[in-house]
This record gives structure tokens, C-alpha cells and sequence, in this order.
């Protein structure tokens, strides 16, 4: 009898661990991602809420996708940095003039990402009455805060 | 949001800064390079790279302030904007030369087979690799 409730507990002690590696597991795989989304929606919600005017309202929106797009473009570019200082530096005959050219490479797209993104921020700011820049900055969720972390990584 | 997204932007990702993943490749170097000067000194230049990483992350810090300051300015304030990011990039490409001069520093200091051992992506004889004593 001890035996069997020996062995009852202990099952049921691995299929608590189990449990509990699967939760902390599936919490891991959705926290990126899903609490980025989850930032972004917040963010277009608040411009919903704060702008009264339908016209800047769609076109405030409009420039939000544009920068959540962006940002994706420069993970997917940094990614791809990434990818390539790792294959250039693996080589030991890799020489400074590639790593040079690698490095113009780089400089070209920094410049080209600061244009764009200097253009799109004052587009963004001139659809917004300082009122509304204000009340938008105010709103910080959970979700954004979390986000920008991340973001930050990038 | 709006801002900090719009500054993450103009930053250009942190790994701007494209070599600091090989200063973290001490504890392959200890295992790989046989005790001795040339361990030590390859050591040493890691230690340097990772001080140099540090210096630019705390740049980072810095600048990424700056810029969501200058970004909050009217457009009329362009130039502070232009300023705060010129001495970003500037730093940005200081930083990564440094890190290329020290890239060719430890060069010198390793043989061609544990620059293979250490740094080659498909290197399963990194893992397979016995301690240097």
C-alpha cells in the first residue's frame, strides 16, 4: 500500500513538473511576439482615442503601420548584419578591405534609415496637435513598456 | 511609444556595433589555446573588447536620450537632431574600427586552426575539444 501511494506521488509529481515546464514553456513562446502585438494594438487604440478628427485620425494610423514596419525591416537588417560579420570573421583570411566594405555597407544603410525615419516622425507629429502628442506620450500600458525592451534589443 | 519607437529607429539597432559577440568568446579561448603567453594575451585582448562594448553600450545609452529629447523638439530644432545623431553615427563607426583593429589583434595571437576551432559556425570540434593545460 505505501509502495502504491509511493508511486501514485510520484507521478503525480512528474506530471506536475511536466505541467509546469509545459506552462513556462508555452509562456515563452507567446511573450515576444504576442506582447508586441499586444503594444502596438495598444498604441492604435490610444491614437483612436485621442484623435477626434476621422481624416488624421486614418491618416495618424497610416503612419504607425508605417513605423511598425519599419521596425521589422531593421530587425530583418540587422539579423542579416548579424549573419554576415559571423561568415566574414569565421574566415581567417578575411581582409580589412572586406570587413571595410562591409562596414560601407552598413553606414549607406544607417544613412538611408535615418532619412526615412526623420521624414516619417515629423510626418507623424504634424498630424497630431501638441495636445494629442502630449496625451498619446502619456499612455504607457504593460504591453508597451514590455515592448520597447524588446524593441531595444534589436 | 511614439517617440522611443522613432528613436529605436534612428539608432539603427543596437548592433550597429558588429563585433561584440567576439568578445564573448572567452571561455572557448581558455579551452581551445593552451595555457600560456598566448593564451594570456588573447585573453587580454578580449578583455579590452569587452571594455570597448561597454563604453558603446553606455554611449548607447546616452545618445538614445539625446535623440528622444531632440525628436520631441519642433521641426524648427532639426539641427539639434542632426547633431545628437552625427555623434552617434561617428561614435558607431569609431567603436566598430576599434573593435576591427582588435578583430586583427587577436588574429595574430591565434593559430589558423583554433581561429577555426573558435570561430567557425559549423565547428563541432569546438564542442569536442579537450581542456589546454
Amino acid at each position: 500500500m505505501f509502495d502504491g501511494f509511493m508511486r501514485h506521488s510520484a507521478m503525480l509529481l512528474i506530471m506536475g513538473l511536466a505541467l509546469g515546464i509545459a506552462a513556462c514553456a508555452g509562456k515563452d513562446d507567446v511573450s515576444a511576439i504576442d506582447v508586441e502585438q499586444q503594444a502596438f494594438d495598444d498604441l492604435r487604440f490610444a491614437i483612436r482615442e485621442v484623435i477626434d478628427d476621422p481624416l488624421r485620425e486614418m491618416e495618424a494610423l497610416s503612419l504607425t503601420n508605417e513605423l511598425i514596419e519599419s521596425l521589422h525591416h531593421l530587425r530583418e537588417r540587422v539579423t542579416e548584419r548579424r549573419r554576415r560579420v559571423v561568415a566574414l570573421n569565421e574566415n581567417y583570411d578575411t581582409s580589412r578591405e572586406e570587413f571595410e566594405a562591409f562596414f560601407d555597407e552598413i553606414e549607406v544603410d544607417i544613412q538611408a534609415n535615418r532619412v526615412d525615419a526623420i521624414e516619417s516622425e515629423r510626418a507623424l507629429l504634424a498630424a497630431l496637435t501638441p495636445e494629442e502628442r502630449k496625451s498619446l506620450e502619456k499612455v504607457q500600458t504593460k504591453a508597451m513598456k514590455a515592448a520597447i525592451s524588446t524593441i531595444q534589443s534589436i | 511609444m511614439l517617440i522611443a519607437l522613432f528613436t529605436i529607429l534612428l539608432l539603427g539597432g543596437s548592433s550597429s556595433f558588429v563585433f561584440d559577440y567576439i568578445a564573448d568568446t572567452r571561455d572557448n579561448i581558455k579551452i581551445v589555446v593552451p595555457k600560456g603567453e598566448r593564451q594570456k594575451a588573447a585573453l587580454g585582448t578580449l578583455k579590452t573588447m569587452k571594455k570597448s562594448e561597454r563604453a558603446y553600450r553606455k554611449h548607447l545609452r546616452k545618445a538614445g536620450k539625446e535623440l528622444y529629447k531632440a525628436l520631441d523638439l519642433p521641426d524648427d530644432v532639426e539641427s539639434e537632431l542632426h547633431g545628437v545623431w552625427t555623434n552617434h553615427f561617428a561614435e558607431v563607426q569609431r567603436r566598430n574600427h576599434e573593435m576591427l583593429d582588435l578583430r586583427f589583434e587577436l588574429r595574430e595571437q591565434l593559430t589558423r586552426e583554433e581561429w577555426g576551432a573558435i570561430f567557425s559556425s559549423d565547428s563541432a570540434e569546438q564542442e569536442s575539444l579537450p581542456p589546454q593545460s
